[in-house]
């Protein structure tokens, strides 16, 4: 993928040629990026880069070269920054002693608010992840979900028009997850942004506007899932068409120019069909839908996240 | 701005306060700060069984005895003076020597210790053939001495070592702490000021110290002047700078808090291994007195030894070397010196704030 020419923006979370090196080991290399508002998911490998680009974003970790920029601000006025941005990190550590409650409410102190707004934002925030009944007891007792949660709920209390969730999903069970899936989509659909970092692909499918593709510190692509699996030239796009007929519709479509190949589906009601240009593939299924072939659907079979990363980054340890 | 710095700083201590006061990690600090209030207490324990001893050996007297009528028995007088003077004995001891007189012949010549009391000084009276020969007062209240130990006990061991380690357990783990918990991230994901962090956390570890130092400091001046007689007490306290002193102490406390916490903050941050840092400034403090008087100004106990409130005295013979420790060549002015520890804590503060602006989260480095 070649890297977009970056101007500095206030609408915009701009990385500009940054790099990370902790000592000599490669954090990110040579990162330009402009992420817009939505939900914008980082996806890679374990120690790809995406939790570096998140404490990079921050300000917990300093780029050894390059500039990062966060809406109008930039990381190295946390005071500034954190008045926008609310950050759920993976680090599974917090301050000695203190209940979910306090946690979240003693970071609203320290934000500045008096006791009684600190509260009253507190209790907001916990509802919004479901930890009502557990918010008095010691973080020390949470479960691993249970802590994911309350670092949510810190991460959302001051209601910041930038949310950075790392792993956000890891260790909730799927009523959870899709609870929180939709609380990101909510978040987003408000018009604020959303950056999360997962190797889990069909989640990210399911959240996503775009999508940041890492492999060893580098980005190899990013954009909306469907533009950048537009990008990838070399390989052919995959089609799954749904009709009654296949083997007689396989010669057919084995007629046409845009066709390379045609596999029949293993039920016998359907194919998958490769082409190099979708676009006129899909022109000429309206027509011979309209000469009388009977197609019940159409749907590209490798227009997702799972596909592109493959095509991209290859077998590394992602969970599909 | 002011009003929202105030209120962080305030979110800070809150939060560190309980961390401080009651970390398993800093059970030694309580026991460092109470040690020389063990030793007074001890000595005040042992003073007052003595007093319980002579009282008893008081009220066995034939009469009610001053110190003046301990103080006129004089050698050369014989028993019967003694009895006169000071009535029967409560104790007496009786014992022979024989002294050879010639070649083959000895003489027995009779032994005699008288002991008195009046409830606060212990008399002996040795007689040897019904003469005194010597006159042995013990006890009392020798009040210069006494604050000279307290000086001496203060000087070497609160203020060098106890505060110095006290400050060092506190200071250092405001933010060393918190990387080795890897829990430094919440404070550095907040709308704060890295700076206004920094502030937080010292006042706490002042306030924390303070707190610790200075009761105990309080309370081992209490115990000290427990041990006189009201009448002594207030002789002290009132019209012999007495309560100049305590406050003075208390202030150097403070002081000291204030100068080893601004150290130990700053190297908390800049390193990994805190026995690095504390035997450097301990090696510096020590060496302090044996350095040109420039390099002596930037050190904490170049102040605080001239706001100590009571001189030791070194007495004749001591090697120079250790003289020059004790001994305070080059005093500054009080107003001098306090100006003096707050410019070097505000200077290291200073640089600890630069480097808080400059610190990353990466706990597995660490």
């Amino acid at each position: 993928m070649s890297n977009p020419v970056i101007s500095p923006s206030n609408d915009k979370i701009v990385f500009q040629d940054v790099s990370k090196f902790y000592g000599e080991i490669l954090g990110v290399n040579r990162v330009n990026l402009s992420i817009p508002q939505g939900v914008t998911s980082l996806v890679g490998p374990n120690g790809s880069g995406k939790t570096t680009l998140m404490n990079l974003m921050t300000g917990l970790v300093r780029p050894t070269r390059g500039r990062v920029q966060v809406l109008e601000y930039t990381p190295d006025e946390p005071e500034k920054l954190f008045a926008i941005l609310g950050y759920s990190t993976q680090f599974d550590s917090f301050p000695k002693g203190l209940t979910g409650f306090q946690f979240v409410s003693s970071y609203l102190r320290l934000a500045g608010n008096d006791a009684r707004t600190a509260e009253k934002l507190a209790w907001r925030a916990i509802e919004r992840v479901n930890l009502v009944e557990a918010a008095s007891r010691s973080v020390a007792s949470y479960s691993k979900g249970m802590r994911q949660r309350i670092r949510l709920a810190q991460a959302l209390c001051r209601n910041p028009r930038v949310l950075v969730l790392d792993e956000p999903l890891n260790g909730l069970d799927p009523l959870a997850r899709a609870e929180m899936i939709a609380l990101f989509r909510a978040v987003a659909a408000e018009g604020r942004y959303v950056i999360i970092s997962s190797h889990i692909l069909h989640e990210v499918d399911a959240i996503s506007d775009q999508v940041i593709l890492l492999s060893n510190g580098y980005v190899v692509a990013e954009g909306q899932i469907h533009s950048v699996r537009n990008e990838i030239q070399e390989h052919p796009a995959q089609i799954l068409i749904r009709c009654t007929r296949p083997r007689e519709f396989a010669s057919k479509l084995l007629e046409n120019e845009q066709t390379i190949e045609v596999r029949i589906h293993n039920d016998e009601r359907g194919l998958l069909v490769k082409t190099r240009d979708p676009d006129r593939f899909y022109l000429m299924l309206n027509h011979m839908a309209m000469n009388g072939i009977e197609i019940e659907s159409v749907a590209p079979a490798d227009d997702d996240v799972n596909s592109v990363y493959e095509y991209l980054i290859g077998n590394e340890e992602v969970v599909r | 701005m002011i009003r929202l710095w105030w209120a962080q700083v305030r979110a800070v201590v809150r939060l560190e306060m309980k961390k401080t006061f009651f970390a398993r990690r800093g059970l030694w600090i309580y026991i460092l700060a109470l040690l020389p209030l063990l030793l007074f207490l001890g000595h005040n324990f042992q003073i007052s069984r003595q007093h319980a001893k002579l009282q008893r050996l008081a009220s066995q007297s034939e009469r009610l005895l001053s110190s003046e009528d301990l103080l006129s028995v004089q050698p050369g007088m014989t028993g019967q003076d003694v009895v006169a003077r000071l009535g029967k004995p409560p104790q007496r001891f009786h014992w022979n020597d024989q002294v050879q007189s010639g070649n083959d012949s000895f003489v027995n010549i009779p032994h005699e210790s008288y002991r008195y009391s009046d409830g606060r000084v212990d008399l002996w009276v040795d007689l040897a053939g019904d003469k005194v020969t010597n006159v042995n007062l013990r006890g009392g209240e020798n009040l210069g001495e006494d604050t000279i130990v307290f000086a001496g006990v203060f000087q070497f061991f609160y203020l060098r070592l106890a505060i110095f380690f006290g400050c060092l357990g506190i200071f250092m783990n405001l933010f060393r702490g918190e990387i080795l918990d890897k829990s430094l991230h919440f404070y550095f994901l907040a709308p704060i000021r890295r700076e206004v962090l920094m502030v937080g956390k010292f006042v706490a570890g002042l306030l924390a110290t303070c707190v610790i130092f200075v009761t105990s400091e309080l309370l081992q001046i209490v115990v000290f002047t427990a041990n006189y007689s009201p009448n002594v007490r207030d002789l002290y306290l009132y019209h012999n700078h007495g309560l100049g002193a305590a406050a003075a102490y208390l202030g150097v406390t403070i002081l000291a808090c204030v100068g080893y916490g601004a150290f130990f903050l700053a190297a908390g941050m800049l390193f990994r291994n805190p026995i690095l840092p504390a035997a450097g400034i301990l090696i510096w403090e020590a060496v302090n007195p044996f350095l040109p008087t420039l390099l002596q100004k930037f050190s904490v106990i170049y102040y605080l030894k001239a706001l100590c409130p009571v001189d030791i005295p070194t007495p004749p013979g001591t090697p120079a070397l250790l003289a020059l420790l004790v001994s305070n060549s080059d005093p500054v002015s009080s107003p001098v010196a306090i100006l003096g520890v707050v410019t070097v804590a505000l200077l290291v503060l200073y640089v600890s704030s630069l480097q808080v602006r400059r610190m990353e989260i990466n706990y597995t480095s660490e």
